[in-house]
């Protein structure tokens, strides 16, 4: 075994550690603190007020925005929210699109990353420059474009609208080509010795291998789909069809509608309650799968 | 090899193919979707981007209109400038940003990174729509808690969303609380992949901490940066839900992105003159990304 080096600030301040230099280095990491901690609230503040204020009934959060009283907290907000928006439509469309679009995305790119990354074929690399140069087509510029198919096909306030573009994306195809160029070849060998088809490789020695990377991908095909908002605004104009983030940017509107005469803050406990409802299951995977998110999200990164 | 046969068989195919269809049936998902909702709508685009088309009659014939009354239109090009004022109040702002906090949080005693790190990247997680309804309550010009506290400390009222000087900054303030962790994600990563060993070399060699960050983190991460700042450019030039959810635009267009501009066009149903509009930004964002490149790659030559 080798010893351990010496890092950085050991070396730097082991010669001179005299009481100045200390007082100095405390000082400068009571700053740093402070200062990471600062940029913490900052971070998490408004996700804190957010779920306070929905306890808080609207005129309180116009009247007293800042402060929380425990005693006065109540679940009135969640309750008329319940009963005047079918907010339940929403997350029923939303996890629709999130089983079918990601099982789509979780079974085809994988497949077709398997197929450019241990299969020669005719044609092999310029069809990978191909998928690579769809990556290039900025996503609102197909905004337009796509809303025009979906006319022609008569897709309009569809399922289908909502889950078959970019269900089997380019981003991913390449990312999971990477991971499975890792897989050793030997294993495929010994896999095709005993008899295994192309489809057999992949589902008994390419998936198993690459689980982690599965993983991360099922969790940024997950983020991407639960938060999408764009096109989902786009391709659907009926609250039959809304997905949970439309419903929820048009809420306001459609609650202050509901009550005439009302004054808006009263709508705003309601748009808390449905923001922090919404809010929830992305905290909820988070701390359950920390390190696989920071995993995939910096995985995510090398899309450009 | 053999002669070929005289009539291509499917197992000559197959041999010239590369012994085996499989992979051509495996990448076929992505190339059928992409015909039908990249390749073909992006055609179809086209062709009607030189017509007048409202969506109910035949589309007419008109040439290069569209692009004339766009490229002659003021809106069109408030739009560009606002993505122009929003890029300079986000990019340089949040990349710079990132790289000192991440250099902070690289610091090799730091206690709680862990916490830290999380803390900051929650912001990205969460979905943009629930936290803009944060931000219309905060900001609200009488209600919210932001002017509450600004007239608590006996300043007056800001019209945060209501005044197009203010608008603007409030909508990059949005901007950088979603983005920034995954920015400082990004640069810690970068700095966490340079060496020790060369901090411990310019240690020896008598180099202070702020002389370390100069001639070695900054330098190595240079392409982290790059990085960075190009997918932060396009993401600006796009921006679409932000202005969508905040501001519908406003207030008096001071919002309105060169990509929520695309919005109009589909409210009014006036696709031929949207679909030019979209072209013209395809073109915006690919000089754009072209010259970002070349610049880049220019500098990491010397």
């Amino acid at each position: 075994m080798t010893t351990r080096l010496p890092t950085r600030s050991e070396t730097a301040s082991f010669p001179a550690l005299t009481g100045r230099t200390l007082r100095r280095l405390n000082l400068e990491s009571l700053a740093l603190y402070a200062f990471l901690c600062l940029l913490a609230l900052f971070y998490l503040y408004p996700l804190v007020w957010m779920a306070l204020s929905s306890f808080k009934l609207g005129p309180d959060i116009a009247s007293r925005p800042l402060s929380f009283d425990l005693s006065a907290a109540t679940l009135d907000n969640y309750r008329l929210l319940l009963r005047n928006v079918p907010l339940q439509i929403g997350f029923q469309n939303t996890l629709i699109v999130l089983v079918f679009k990601g099982a789509l995305t979780l079974f085809f790119c994988p497949l077709a990353g398997f197929a450019f990354a241990k299969f020669r074929f005719r044609g092999r690399d310029s069809l990978f420059s191909l998928v690579l140069a769809t990556m290039m087509l900025p996503p609102v510029v197909m905004l337009i474009p796509l809303l025009l198919q979906m006319g022609r096909l008569g897709w309009v306030n569809t399922y289908q609208a909502l889950i078959l573009p970019g269900a089997v994306n380019a981003f991913s195809i390449f990312w999971m080509r990477q991971q499975i160029a890792e897989v050793p070849d030997e294993l495929l060998d010994a896999g095709r010795v005993d008899g295994c088809s192309p489809w057999g490789l992949h589902w008994h020695i390419v998936l198993p291998v690459i689980r982690p990377a599965l993983a991360a991908l099922a969790i940024l095909t997950f983020l991407d789909i639960y938060n999408d908002f764009v096109w989902p605004v786009v391709a659907v104009n009926t609250i039959r069809m809304q997905t949970l983030q439309v419903m929820l940017s048009d809420l306001y509107n459609q609650i202050n509608n509901m009550q005439v005469g009302a004054v808006g803050a009263n709508a705003w406990g309601q748009v808390l309650a449905a923001s922090t409802l919404a809010t929830l299951p992305v905290l909820a995977l988070f701390v359950a799968l920390q390190r696989h998110f920071i995993h995939g999200i910096l995985s995510g990164s090398l899309k450009g | 090899m053999t002669a070929l046969p005289a009539r291509p068989s499917l197992g000559a195919l197959r041999r010239w193919l590369g012994g085996s269809f499989a992979p051509y049936v495996f990448i076929a998902p992505f190339f059928l979707l992409f015909v039908a909702f990249g390749l073909f709508p992006l055609l179809y685009a086209l062709a009607l981007s030189f017509t007048d088309w409202r969506g109910v009659r035949a589309p007419e014939l008109i040439g290069f209109s569209n692009y004339i009354f766009l490229l002659t239109d003021q809106a069109f090009w408030e739009s560009l400038g606002n993505s122009l004022y929003l890029w300079l109040l986000i990019v340089p702002v949040q990349t710079l940003f990132a790289v000192l906090v991440a250099s902070l949080l690289a610091r090799p005693f730091l206690r709680f990174r862990w916490f830290f790190r999380t803390a900051y990247l929650i912001s990205y997680l969460v979905p943009l729509v629930a936290i803009a309804q944060v931000w219309k309550v905060l900001f609200d010009q009488d209600f919210g808690a932001l002017n509450f506290a600004l007239q608590a400390a006996g300043l007056s009222a800001i019209g945060w969303l209501t005044t197009p000087a203010w608008a603007k900054p409030t909508l990059a303030l949005l901007v950088f609380w979603k983005s920034s962790g995954f920015a400082i994600l990004i640069m810690l990563a970068a700095i966490q992949g340079i060496p020790r060993e060369l901090y411990e070399a310019a240690a020896l060699d008598g180099a202070d901490g702020r002389q370390q960050f100069w001639q070695i983190t900054l330098p190595l991460m240079r392409r982290a940066i790059a990085f960075y700042a190009v997918i932060a450019t396009l993401a600006v030039i796009q921006m679409f839900a932000e202005p969508y959810v905040l501001t519908q635009g406003g207030p008096y267009m001071s919002t309105t992105t060169a990509g929520y501009a695309l919005n109009q066009y589909m409210k009014y149903l006036d696709l031929g003159t949207g679909a030019a509009n979209s072209f013209l930004l395809t073109l915006l964002v690919v000089a754009v990304s072209g010259i970002m490149l070349r610049l880049l790659r220019a500098r990491d030559e010397d």
